[in-house]
Formats: C-alpha cells, sequence, structure tokens
C-alpha cells in the first residue's frame, strides 16, 4: 500500500520541490496540497494521511499546531528554513526536519526514516501532550487551537472561562460554548500561565479573572460562581492554591 | 589626563568652589584666634593656594583605590592618613607663614596657638571632601565610558544586517525553479545577488541617497515576488523630491520586510503592500501601508525589524525623526518621518561656515 501523503506549505514554490522529489517514489502518492494551517487539518482528517510534509510559519495555523489536532499517528517532516524549531520538532515527535533548501540525497534520508517509523506503527502520546514539554519555561500558551471535526476553532486563553476534564478529553469553555479537546487537563494546566488559571479541584481549572465568587458546599468542600454564573467545584487543596493566588494579586 | 584640568571651565569651576572655602577657612581663623581679617587673609591665601593643587591630588591615590575592589579598612587608612599628613603639613605651613609675618602683625604667633587645632580639622575635612569628589568624578567617567561602550556595540548590532533566513527561503525558490524554469531560477539568481550586493555596499554608508535605498528595496521586492507569486502585490508613489535626500542605508527595506513577514505572509490570499513616498519642507514622509491577520499564529509575532530602524533614527536624529505604527483591525501602517539632508545643503552649510 502507497504512503498516503499530504504537502502542506504556503509557498507554492516550496510544494513544488517536494513535489518533485517525491516523483520517483514508488511508494509514495500526493493526496493533497495545502496552503495554510486550516486546509492542513481538513486535509488531514479527510484524507487520512500516513505523511504529512508540514512547514512551521503559515497563515491560520503554524505547523505544531496542526501537528496537535491531527491523529498522532501521522508521521510528519518538518520543511522550514528555520533551525530554530528543530528542538521543538523533535520533542513534538516529529519524524525529521528538512532545512530549506535540501537536496535529493537529505530528501531520501528523510523518506528512509518515514517508512521505519510507519513500518513500527507504535502509538506515541498525543501531539498535544508532546508540546509542552518543548514550551520555554515562562512562556505560556496565548491561545488554543480546537478541532471540531474538520473545522478548527481558536480560543485565546484570555476567552477561556474554565476546563474540565472528560476521561481523555478537555472541555473548554468559553463565552458560553463548550469544546472538546483532547489532552488532558494537567497538560492544559501546564501550558497555561499559573498566575490566571488555577486548578480548583482534580477535574477543574479556572480563570481567575472569571472568578466573582466562593461559597461553602459540603463540610469540605467549596463552589466557585464565574461571572457567567457557572458553579465550579473546590477541593480543598484546590481552595488553598485559589487563595494563595488571590491573596498575591 | 585629570578631568578638572581636563578643561578650562572645569578648571575654573574648580577654582570657583575655593572661594566660599577659604572665605570659610578664614572666618573660622579669625574667629578662633581672634584675629583681625587682614591677619586671617594673610595666613589664608597662601594656605588655600596651597590646598588648591593638594586637593587635585586624590586623582591619583583614589584611581589606585578603586571603591569596589578595596577593603573598607585599607580604604579608610589610607585616605585618614594622607588627610592627616596634609593638614600636618599645612599647619607647619601656616606656623612658618606666622613666623614670617611676626614683624607686621605683633602678638600674631600667640593668638594663633588657639587657632591651630580648628585649622587641622578644617584641612582634613576639606580633604576628605575632595577624596568623595573624585571618587564622584572617576564614577561619572567609568559610567560614560560603559554607556560609550554599549553604543558602540548596539550601533554595531544595530547595522543593517541580511535577514539568514530570507536568504534560505531564496535559495530555496531557486532550487524548486531549477527544474520548472531555469530562465526564472536564472532571473531570480540576478536579483538576490542584485540586492546582496547592494545592502553590502549600502551597509557600509552612514548614509545613502533615498533614490538608492528605493532601489535596493525594489530588488528585494523582485525576490519575495518569486516566492510569494500572485499573494504579494505592490503599490508605490514617491515624489521626486525624495530621491536626493540622504537617509542611513536600509531604513525602508526592513520596513517593507516586516510587512511581508508579519502582514502578505499570515494571509492565505496575501494582499497588497503600498508604499508612498512624499517630500515637505519638513523632510521625507515614508508611509508603508499593509494587511495581515491579527489572529496570526504566534510564531510570526516579533518586531525586532521595527525597533531595529526606530533606534537608528533615534541615534541619528534625536527627536527629529519619528517611526509612528499605527493598527486598525487588519491594516499595518508604518509612517516614517525625518529630515531631509541633501548634499547640496551640506555643501552650502560648509561653505557657509567657511
Amino acid at each position: 500500500m502507497k504512503i498516503r501523503t499530504v504537502l502542506v506549505d504556503d509557498e507554492d514554490l516550496s510544494r513544488q520541490i517536494l513535489r518533485e522529489y517525491l516523483r520517483d517514489e514508488e511508494d509514495v502518492e500526493i493526496v493533497a496540497e495545502c496552503a495554510n494551517g486550516f486546509d492542513a487539518v481538513k486535509a488531514a482528517t479527510e484524507h487520512k494521511p500516513g505523511l504529512l510534509f508540514l512547514d512551521v510559519q503559515m497563515p491560520k495555523l503554524d505547523g505544531f499546531e496542526v501537528l496537535e489536532l491531527i491523529d498522532p499517528e501521522v508521521a510528519v517532516v518538518f520543511v522550514t528554513a528555520y533551525d530554530r524549531y528543530a528542538m521543538k520538532a523533535f520533542d513534538a515527535a516529529a519524524v525529521d526536519y528538512l532545512l530549506k533548501p535540501f537536496d535529493l540525497e537529505r530528501f531520501r534520508t528523510a523518506l528512509q526514516r518515514v517508512r521505519r517509523r510507519l513500518g513500527e506503527s507504535v502509538r506515541g502520546p498525543a501531539a498535544s501532550e508532546l508540546k509542552n514539554a518543548a514550551q520555554a519555561p515562562g512562556q505560556y500558551a496565548r491561545r488554543i487551537v480546537v478541532k471540531d471535526g474538520t473545522r478548527v476553532h481558536i480560543i485565546p486563553t484570555g476567552q477561556l472561562d474554565y476546563a474540565e476534564a472528560q476521561d481523555d478529553y478537555v472541555a473548554l469553555h468559553s463565552a458560553g460554548k463548550s469544546y472538546l479537546k483532547q489532552q488532558t487537563i494537567s497538560s492544559l494546566e501546564t501550558a497555561l500561565d499559573p498566575m490566571r488559571f488555577v486548578r480548583v479541584h482534580r477535574s477543574f481549572l479556572v480563570n481567575l479573572e472569571r472568578v466573582t465568587k466562593i461559597e461553602p458546599y459540603t463540610k469540605e468542600t467549596r463552589l466557585v460562581i464565574l461571572a457567567d454564573g457557572a458553579q465550579i467545584p473546590v477541593s480543598r487543596a484546590g481552595y488553598t492554591r485559589l487563595k494563595a493566588l488571590m491573596e498575591r494579586s | 589626563m585629570h578631568p578638572i584640568l581636563s578643561t578650562r571651565n572645569s578648571f575654573l569651576l574648580y577654582l570657583a568652589a575655593w572661594v566660599p572655602l577659604g572665605l570659610m577657612l578664614g572666618f573660622m581663623l579669625s574667629v578662633s584666634g581672634r584675629l583681625r581679617w587682614t591677619e586671617s587673609a594673610s595666613i589664608t591665601f597662601p594656605i588655600v593656594l596651597v590646598m588648591v593643587f593638594v586637593c587635585l591630588s586624590p586623582w591619583y591615590s583614589c584611581r589606585s583605590l578603586p571603591l569596589r575592589s578595596t577593603s573598607k579598612e585599607k580604604l579608610l587608612g589610607q585616605h585618614l592618613i594622607a588627610a592627616m599628613c596634609v593638614s600636618t603639613a599645612v599647619v607647619v605651613i601656616a606656623q612658618i607663614l606666622v613666623a614670617a609675618f611676626g614683624s607686621v602683625f605683633p602678638g600674631l604667633q600667640g593668638q594663633f596657638r588657639p587657632a591651630r587645632p580648628v585649622l587641622a580639622t578644617m584641612v582634613a575635612l576639606i580633604y576628605l571632601l575632595s577624596i568623595a569628589l573624585h571618587y564622584t568624578l572617576l564614577e561619572m567617567e567609568s559610567s560614560r565610558r560603559a554607556e560609550l561602550l554599549s553604543r558602540e556595540a548596539e550601533l554595531k548590532a544595530l547595522k543593517a544586517q541580511v535577514n539568514p533566513h530570507f536568504l534560505f527561503n531564496s535559495l530555496n525558490s531557486i532550487s524548486a525553479l531549477t527544474a520548472v524554469d531555469a530562465a526564472k531560477a536564472r532571473q531570480m539568481c540576478i536579483h538576490l545577488s542584485d540586492f546582496l550586493r547592494n545592502s553590502l555596499r549600502l551597509g557600509e554608508r552612514a548614509v545613502v541617497p533615498f533614490a538608492e535605498e528605493l532601489t535596493l528595496t525594489r530588488a528585494y521586492l523582485e525576490v519575495e515576488q518569486v516566492r510569494f507569486g500572485s499573494r504579494l502585490r505592490v503599490f508605490q508613489d514617491f515624489d521626486d523630491g525624495c530621491s536626493d535626500c540622504e537617509v542611513p542605508p536600509l531604513l525602508v527595506q526592513p520596513l517593507i520586510e516586516n510587512a511581508i513577514k508579519h502582514g502578505i505572509a499570515t494571509l492565505v490570499d496575501g494582499g497588497e503592500i503600498s508604499m508612498t513616498g512624499r517630500r515637505s519642507r519638513e523632510g521625507v514622509r515614508v508611509v508603508i501601508e499593509n494587511p495581515f491577520d491579527p489572529d496570526a499564529p504566534e510564531t510570526r509575532k516579533s518586531g525586532f525589524g521595527l525597533i531595529n530602524v526606530r533606534n537608528r533614527l533615534q541615534a541619528r536624529y534625536g527627536s527629529a525623526a519619528r517611526l509612528e505604527i499605527q493598527v486598525e483591525e487588519n491594516r499595518y501602517r508604518v509612517i516614517l518621518s525625518l529630515p531631509c539632508e541633501t548634499r547640496k545643503v551640506k555643501l552650502e552649510e560648509k561653505a557657509a561656515r567657511e
């Protein structure tokens, strides 16, 4: 079976090279070409490719955000002129990292790696989990990307009211709407600024700016009331964290 | 060179500071010894003359005992010993003067005795004061030197540089073109060479005619045009009067680079960069406008190019030049205004001076 491949680069000529180099590869089939991040996510969902050639800097979504939203089993080869993302790319379990411009020989090495990876077919952790490992200290996500079918939603972190853990997913609540994302609440917590988001409960992460009131609930627990009226349970440890943060600000 | 002796003004200022000090010294002497003002003045004046020179000497001792790297005990000990030596020497000189003036002012010898400890204390205090002054001067000089060095380093760092990623991306485009359109690949090599050669040549100069900066910017746009194809559209309109204004090199090109990187490249369908230049009596006004995606991914966000241009303007023109940024929803506008210095104006100014 051929390796179904999607080319993602906003520059026509960059895709042109990939096309040229792939022409003689019998086992590779190009199923789609995309010029921006949204299209890439859409193509990855619709065509179920085995391989993605991915640029980093693109309109709409960057390469890493695309990676977060697609099936982690897809082999990804980054193609970019910037060497500064290499560490982050390998942390995100990319198969290879091609620096523009590259020659055919280098390209074939990358393809060999892809074949080996696809042969192994071990399921790695989701890219959204790995992305945090590559996060620079003191730098927190400014937005969260979520996929809904083939559509992509972008939630600026300031507009996130609270997040709720639901098995392998988190439900992100923003402006009265709720979005499901495949990510653990702990990894979301590490991606967000700890001065603005508090883990008030094992299953709940709250935007501090939205908290209007804290009420007693049972003997051990409390409730926080958010600006939109949502009631979130607060555990005892969560209350300690919340109080510490509120006293600091 | 001693900082006080390095300029005439600083030396005069130093002498002026001695007038109140001398008056105070004379006053203290006349009070403590009940001397008449003529007696007090005839002793004080030569002493002050000696002190004027003695109090310049801490420059050397202060330099050999830097504040930061010398222990407190050593610092205090050395300077106190010096102050005591100076004060003893001055009292001895004063005693000699008193003896010499004995014939002119009878009874002076006896009157001076109670004034001696006052004189010794005053001289020691003034000497210690001069030490403090010299440490202040040293500190000022070292901070000024540090500022000068950092400024130099800054200017070096700010020197217009070609963005290496622009090169890699362009070379990648050429690499792609060689297989599909060799003529176009060759053409792009030529545009790229034009741009590189010019940016190297202009980058070495302090100022270049605006027309040359524009040529460079256009060469840059030619290269980017190949990369972005129909996504990049350019509108330009410049007054002829701008051409011979002398501007720092690579002033407009980084702004265009910015407009592409943070503007056109963030848009799926690209957009139009508009650049206009107007010449007025105040100088040149360049406006660069481009659309951008306010929701672009984080990887794009950085404004180093703009800061660099702003700092270079500041370094050269101070407040006479401005770089203004206006953001409206999805439009980004940079307004650059700077005085127009033409070579002709400079020659005329030079002629007028001579």
